[in-house]
């Protein structure tokens, strides 16, 4: 899957955890950038990625993740595999 | 040895003087003094069991360096397990397990079998919960490759003892602390001017609002049945005072005698309360401890019960903050003042209004009666539940609360005091902390930039005056209510 394919469904994605009508992602963004975006609902997002992407995380994997494209380069290695 | 005695005065003017003027040439001994110095401030206070804390730094720092050392997965969650273990289990025995006896005697005993259970005769470590956490992290960080082991057994062991955040925190991450002890510090007069005013308003908070409240209500739970709900509110609004100018009070001064030797040391409370809901709140109390948990049980409790929804996330919450009112002792009214924090948390998770700054930032008359509605009634809900804390179980806490709720709310309240005009000299002074955290709530602390501007001859002025307050103010010392935590 293309990088631009996956943002694309990822800002879908976003947008609906968040309650926000759009909301426009890039390599940089990160929890700091969207102000919804908090230790509360940020497994409720993650689980919404596994379940789109159908794929698992690891805990240790979203530990190290730092912003939208660690999320992406994750994503990618996971389908992948 | 505490920050407020004589021997803490003569201890730390002797360090300084050492740390800056003998051994500032030489990063290893400077260290080594830091070590030295927190040894013997902790054998002032607690020597029978400072080979705890020896033998404590020196299982993680040898686990640390053997997670890093092998590539095995398995291997690393093994020793992580152990090391995680072994800090729990010091919780445990020294801190919970008289509890688990006691409760689990009087559940036998609920079912009419009499059993002969002792309680043991355990003395708590001074600072325990708080190094151990130290340790815990430290682990887990090494573990999840978040940080690298020290190789330096002197840094790591000035880590989990470092003498002004041993006794009640904060409680740092290595890494943010270690790298601090791994380079040369440079004195920086403006940051330890910084911490001189820290550490003036952290003695103002304890000696002159925290230890004189204690005896306010003392005398009023003490006599709490001879007296209207109204009185009790009253009780409730100094208590939660009294227990935040204690803990921010001794964590002003421990961030303050740390910035006087060059460190920077993270912060624990960020006026928690003007908070607009009890989100909010504890993310601006206790914020070392806060994050502690969040990151390393609410955290992997949320990413277990993610595929639940909102269910998974509000039983993470309540879960995690059981734990937060266990940490801080081991009764059952911790763990209900707890399990209500969690509850908290409900209606916000429901309504999605959990954000991570209030999206109110408008300036009207209704959105700042918005947002003061909002301060108000966090306020309440945080004041009413402290009241668990100071309750000596749960059945005298519910005591108080039907006092409260009963038509003796809307009688004017009374204090039984001896000192009437000593009582409201410090009702004067919680109002002038307040006032002063207002207008200082966008800094570290309200007086780190007050009167920055003004001639220096009015600001020393004002120093003067905190100093003559404390002087002339000050009650009989109280022991820091975090200490036995």
């Amino acid at each position: 899957m293309e990088e631009n394919q996956i943002i694309e469904r990822l800002e879908k994605i976003f947008s609906s955890v968040f309650g926000k009508e759009s909301i426009v992602l890039t390599r940089t963004t990160s929890a700091g950038d969207i102000a919804e975006w908090n230790s509360l609902n940020h497994m409720i997002l993650i689980s919404e990625v596994e379940t789109a992407f159908n794929l698992k995380f690891k805990l240790k994997e979203l530990n190290k993740m730092q912003n939208v494209g660690d999320l992406i380069d994750l994503i990618i290695s996971k389908s992948i595999v | 040895m505490e920050f407020n005695s004589i021997l803490f005065v003569l201890f730390f003017s002797t360090f300084f003087f050492l740390y800056w003027f003998i051994f500032n040439k030489n990063l290893k001994k400077q260290n080594l003094l830091i070590l030295a110095g927190s040894y013997f401030f902790y054998a002032c206070s607690d020597w029978r069991l400072l080979s705890l804390l020896i033998i404590s730094s020196f299982i993680n720092y040898q686990l640390g360096k053997k997670i890093a050392a092998t590539d095995d997965e398995k291997q690393k969650g093994l020793l992580t397990t152990l090391g995680v273990t072994f800090g729990v289990g010091l919780l445990f025995y020294f801190k919970y397990l008289n509890f688990f006896i006691d409760s689990f005697s009087k559940l036998i005993d609920s079912f009419g079998i009499h059993t002969s259970t002792h309680s043991l005769n355990i003395i708590l470590p001074l600072g325990l919960s708080f190094y151990t956490f130290k340790t815990i992290s430290y682990l887990l960080d090494v573990n999840s490759e978040k940080i690298k082991p020290t190789k330096d057994w002197v840094v790591f062991f000035n880590y989990v003892s470092f003498f002004p955040t041993m006794i009640a925190g904060p409680i740092d991450r290595a890494s943010s602390f270690a790298p601090q002890l791994e380079k040369v510090r440079v004195f920086n007069y403006e940051n330890a001017t910084t911490g001189l005013r820290q550490i003036l308003w952290g003695f103002f908070k304890k000696l002159v609002i925290a230890d004189n409240c204690v005896e306010i209500t003392n005398n009023l739970f003490d006599n709490y049945l001879k007296l209207p709900g109204s009185s009790l509110v009253l009780g409730a609004f100094i208590y939660i005072v009294e227990i935040y100018a204690d803990f921010s009070g001794y964590s002003d001064m421990a961030i303050g005698f740390s910035r006087l030797i060059g460190f920077n040391v993270t912060k624990n409370f960020n006026f928690p309360f003007f908070s607009q809901n009890t989100s909010e709140f504890w993310r601006r109390w206790h914020i070392s401890l806060t994050s502690w948990m969040t990151e390393y049980v609410y955290t992997p409790l949320t990413f277990a019960f993610r595929s639940w929804g909102k269910s998974g996330l509000l039983l993470a919450i309540v879960i995690n903050f059981v734990l937060v009112g266990l940490w801080h002792g081991a009764s059952l009214n911790f763990i209900l003042f707890g399990f209500l924090h969690g509850c908290y948390f409900i209606p916000l998770v429901i309504n999605g209004t959990v954000n991570k700054n209030p999206a109110n930032t408008t300036d009207n008359f209704f959105s700042n009666l918005k947002r003061f509605i909002n301060r108000s009634g966090t306020f309440i809900l945080v004041m009413l539940t402290a009241m668990i804390l100071r309750a000596n179980s749960i059945t005298e806490a519910f005591h108080y609360y039907i006092k409260i709720f009963s038509k003796s709310l809307f009688s004017i309240p009374v204090l039984p005091t001896q000192n009437p005009k000593s009582d409201l000299a410090i009702i004067f002074f919680i109002f002038i902390m307040f006032i002063l955290e207002w207008f200082g709530r966008h800094t570290d602390f309200a007086l780190e930039k007050l009167g920055l501007k003004w001639p220096k001859i009015i600001r020393w002025g004002i120093y003067m005056i905190f100093v003559l307050v404390i002087f002339i103010f000050m009650a009989k010392p109280q022991q820091f209510v975090y200490a036995q935590f």
